[in-house]
C-alpha cells in the first residue's frame, strides 16, 4: 500500500499519529537531533542526518524497573512491575537503525529465551522508517552500505517513508504498517507515478556508497579469531582509547545491561540498565579478580563480540554501520578502521 | 603564529630525534585517524613511526590524560598546547608524574576547531591561552599580543540567574546525561582509581541513570576538580550529549582564583589550592 502527503502537511501527519498513541520522532535541540516523545506537532523534524542517540531506547530503555519492593521487619514485599507498554509509533528511523531492530530481535527473541520487556514494546510499536537522501553525501563516519544496508532499505520498518520532490511517500511494509496507514485519513492514495518514484529512489539507495571495502561476515569472524591473541595489534589499535562508554551507549546494537537493587530507606526498585564492556568494572568479579583489566582487552571484546561471536551465535554481524560510535568517540577511534586493519592482518 | 603544517614538520623532526637518540621511550602525540579531519592520539616508540604524526586544527585532545598510566621512570615526550601544559604542571604538583621523566613538546597555537561543530574553540569553552606554560622544546614561535578575552566572560549569563533559575538550568542539562563517563575519562585530572562512582561499598550514587545520581556524580566531580581544573574544555567536547560542563568548571575556577590568588597548573612550585593552607587564605566561606 502506497500513500502520500505534501511535505508542507508533515505537521498534519504528525498530529494524526499523535492521536494513535505516544509518538516518538526526531526533535532538534540546540546542538543535536534526537528522538523525543512529541508533545506539539511542530516539534518533529525531518531535516536531520541522523540522531545522536540510537532509537534502541524504544524497546530497550537505558533504565527499566523490574521489581518494586518494600523491606519489612520480618519479610520483604516484592511486586514485579507489570509489563504493559502503550502502543506507540516511532517516526523517522533511518534504514541502518531499523535494521538494528532485526539484529537485536535475534538476541532478545531468538536466543531460546524471550525477553518479555523487549517483546512487549517491540510488538506494540510501529516503526516508520525514513530513507537517507540517496543523492546526498553520507557522513564520513558511516559505513552501513559496506555492511550491505542500502540508504533506502526497508528491513526493520513497518512503514517506509521516502521524501521525493515536495511530498512524502509512505509504503506499508508489514501488516502492522498497512493497518496504521489505512487508519491515517490525512494521507492520500499514491498514484502509479508515485509508485515509480518510490521504486526509482529505492533503487538509487542501493547505489549510494558509504565506504568501499566489502566485509564478509564469516571471513571477518574467522579473521578475528586468528588476530585475537596478538596483544601487539590490539594495543596499537586501541592506544588512544580512554575506556569511556560513549561508543556503546550511542550504539543501536549494544545490548549489555546490568541489574541492581536501588533502595532508599525501606523502599526500593530492582532495575536493569545499560552497561558497557568498555567500563573497567564491567567484568569485575566479587573476588576482586578482573579478567579484562586492560583497555585493549575491553576494546577487543567489543570488536570481537560484534564481528565474530555474534556471527557464530546469531549468524550476522552485530553492527549496522551507522557511524555513531566513531562520531561520538572523544579520541576518534573508528571501529571500521580497526576492522579494516584486522582484515589486512 | 607558526603554520600548523610547520608545527607538524617540527613535531616529526623532534620526535624522530628523541626516539633515535634514545632520550625517550615513547612519544605521545597525534596520528592520523580515519580521515584528515579526525586525528587520533597515538603513542609511538619507533623512529620510523614519526612519519605518521600529524598536527592540524582538529588536534584538540589533551594528551596529558595519558601520562599517569605510565610507570615512573618511563621517559616520555608529549605534545602539549597551552591548556595541556597546564594539566601537566598540575599533575606534577600532585605527584602523579615526575618532571624529570618528561620531555615537553610545547605547541603555541590558537584557533583550534571543534570537530563536531567546526567552530573555533575560544575563551567560551577553554582557558584560551596561546603559549604553553612549561616546555622543553617549542614546536612553533611563541605567540605575542594574542587577546582572546577572559575565560570567564561566558559566565555572565549564569551569574545573572537567580538561584532557582540556575538550579533549573543545571537540572535540565543533567537530565541529558547518559552516564557514559566520557567526561571523567577524557579529563587529565580525573585519575582516581577507582573513581568514587565505581565504588560499590559503599555505593555513593545510583548505578542506574537517575536524576539524583546525575547530580551526585557531576557535582562531586565539579568540586573534586576545584582548583585543579585547567579549563582545557576536554570534558565538554567529549560529551556525546553536549552538556556544557565547562561552565561549572569555569565558575569553580574563578571562585578559587579569587579566594586563593592562584590558577590551576600555572607553576610547578605551587601546591594545589585545596591541599595547601596559608594564613592569608580567604575565610569568606566561614562568615
Amino acid at each position: 500500500m502506497l500513500k502520500k502527503i505534501a511535505l508542507e502537511k508533515f505537521g498534519d501527519l504528525v498530529a494524526a499519529l499523535m492521536e494513535k498513541g505516544p509518538l516518538y520522532a526526531p526533535v532538534k535541540s540546540e546542538k543535536a537531533v534526537d528522538f523525543r516523545e512529541i508533545k506539539n506537532p511542530g516539534d518533529a523534524t525531518l531535516d536531520f542526518y541522523n540522531t545522536a542517540m540510537s532509537p534502541k531506547f524504544m524497546f530497550f530503555p537505558q533504565s527499566e524497573d523490574i521489581i518494586r519492593y518494600k523491606l519489612g521487619k520480618d519479610a520483604t514485599e516484592a511486586e514485579p512491575v507489570k509489563i504493559d507498554a502503550k502502543p506507540s509509533v516511532i517516526l523517522g528511523v533511518r534504514p541502518c537503525d531499523a535494521k538494528s531492530f532485526e539484529i537485536m530481535d535475534r538476541h532478545f527473541l531468538g536466543a531460546g529465551v524471550i525477553d518479555p520487556y523487549w517483546k512487549d514494546k517491540r510488538d506494540k510499536t510501529t516503526v516508520i522508517g525514513y530513507a537517507f537522501d540517496p543523492s546526498a553525501r553520507p557522513d564520513p563516519a558511516d559505513f552501513y552500505n559496506t555492511l550491505g544496508i542500502g540508504a533506502c532499505d526497508t528491513a526493520g520498518s513497518d512503514i517506509f517513508m521516502i521524501r521525493a520532490d515536495k511530498r512524502l511517500l509512505l509504503k506499508g511494509i508489514t501488516e502492522k504498517g498497512d493497518r496504521l496507514l489505512k487508519d491515517l485519513t490525512v494521507l492520500e492514495d499514491g498514484s502509479n507515478a508515485d509508485e515509480k518514484v518510490f521504486d526509482d529512489v529505492s533503487k538509487k539507495g542501493g547505489e549510494a556508497k558509504t565506504r568501499f571495502m566489502k566485509i564478509d561476515d564469516k571471513e571477518i569472524a574467522g579473521k578475528l579469531v586468528q588476530v585475537f591473541g596478538s596483544k601487539e595489534f590490539w594495543e596499537k589499535a586501541t592506544a588512544a582509547c580512554i575506556s569511556c562508554g560513549a561508543c556503546t551507549f550511542v550504539c543501536p546494537t549494544c545490548y549489555c545491561f546490568d541489574i541492581a537493587d536501588e533502595t532508599l530507606f525501606k523502599e526500593g526498585v530492582r532495575k536493569r540498565f545499560w552497561d558497557a564492556c568498555m567500563f573497567t568494572d564491567f567484568t569485575l568479579e566479587a573476588s576482586g579478580h578482573n579478567p579484562r583489566p586492560r583497555t585493549f582487552q575491553r576494546y577487543r571484546q567489543k570488536v570481537c563480540h560484534k564481528y565474530s561471536y555474534h556471527v557464530d551465535k546469531y549468524g550476522c554481524i552485530s553492527c549496522v554501520g551507522c557511524g555513531r560510535c566513531t562520531r561520538s568517540c572523544p579520541v576518534n577511534i573508528d571501529i571500521f578502521s580497526v576492522v579494516e586493519s584486522v582484515m589486512k592482518q | 603564529m607558526t603554520a600548523m603544517k610547520t608545527i607538524e614538520e617540527n613535531l616529526k623532526k623532534e620526535a624522530r630525534r628523541l626516539l633515535e637518540s634514545g632520550e625517550v621511550a615513547v612519544v605521545i602525540a597525534y596520528g592520523r585517524g580515519f580521515d584528515e579531519n579526525h586525528p587520533m592520539p597515538c603513542a609511538i616508540t619507533k623512529a620510523e613511526e614519526t612519519e605518521g604524526l600529524v598536527f592540524n586544527e582538529y588536534c584538540t585532545f589533551n594528551l596529558a590524560r595519558y601520562l599517569p598510566k605510565y610507570p615512573p621512570k618511563t621517559r616520555i615526550a608529549v605534545a602539549l598546547k597551552a591548556a595541556d601544559s597546564r594539566a601537566v604542571v598540575q599533575l606534577i604538583q600532585e605527584e602523579k608524574v615526575r618532571r624529570e621523566d618528561l620531555v615537553l613538546l610545547g605547541i603555541p597555537v590558537t584557533g583550534m576547531k571543534d570537530q563536531k561543530t567546526g567552530e573555533t574553540i575560544d575563551n567560551r569553552t577553554t582557558c584560551n591561552m596561546a603559549n604553553p606554560v612549561l616546555f622543553d622544546v617549542l614546536l612553533g614561535d611563541e605567540i605575542h599580543g594574542f587577546k582572546g578575552g577572559s575565560p570567564y566572560d561566558v559566565l555572565e549569563k549564569l551569574e545573572s540567574m537567580s538561584e532557582d533559575e540556575r538550579w533549573a538550568f543545571w537540572e535540565k542539562e543533567f537530565e541529558k546525561c547518559i552516564r557514559c563517563f566520557a567526561c571523567r575519562k577524557a579529563c587529565p585530572m580525573c585519575y582516581c582509581d577507582p573513581c568514587f562512582m565505581d565504588a560499590s561499598r559503599p555505593r555513593w550514587a545510583d548505578k542506574s541513570p537517575t536524576p539524583d545520581g546525575h547530580l551526585m556524580y557531576h557535582l562531586t566531580r565539579f568540586y573534586h576538580l576545584a582548583g585543579r581544573c585547567v579549563d582545557c574544555g576536554e570534558c565538554s567536547r567529549a560529551c556525546p550529549v553536549d552538556i556544557p560542563l565547562y561552565l561549572f568548571h569555569k565558575k569553580v575556577a574563578k571562585e578559587c582564583e579569587a579566594m586563593f590568588k592562584q590558577s590551576a597548573g600555572m607553576r610547578i612550585e605551587d601546591k594545589p589550592a585545596m591541599v595547601n593552607y596559608g594564613n592569608q587564605d580567604s575565610d569568606e566561606m566561614l562568615r
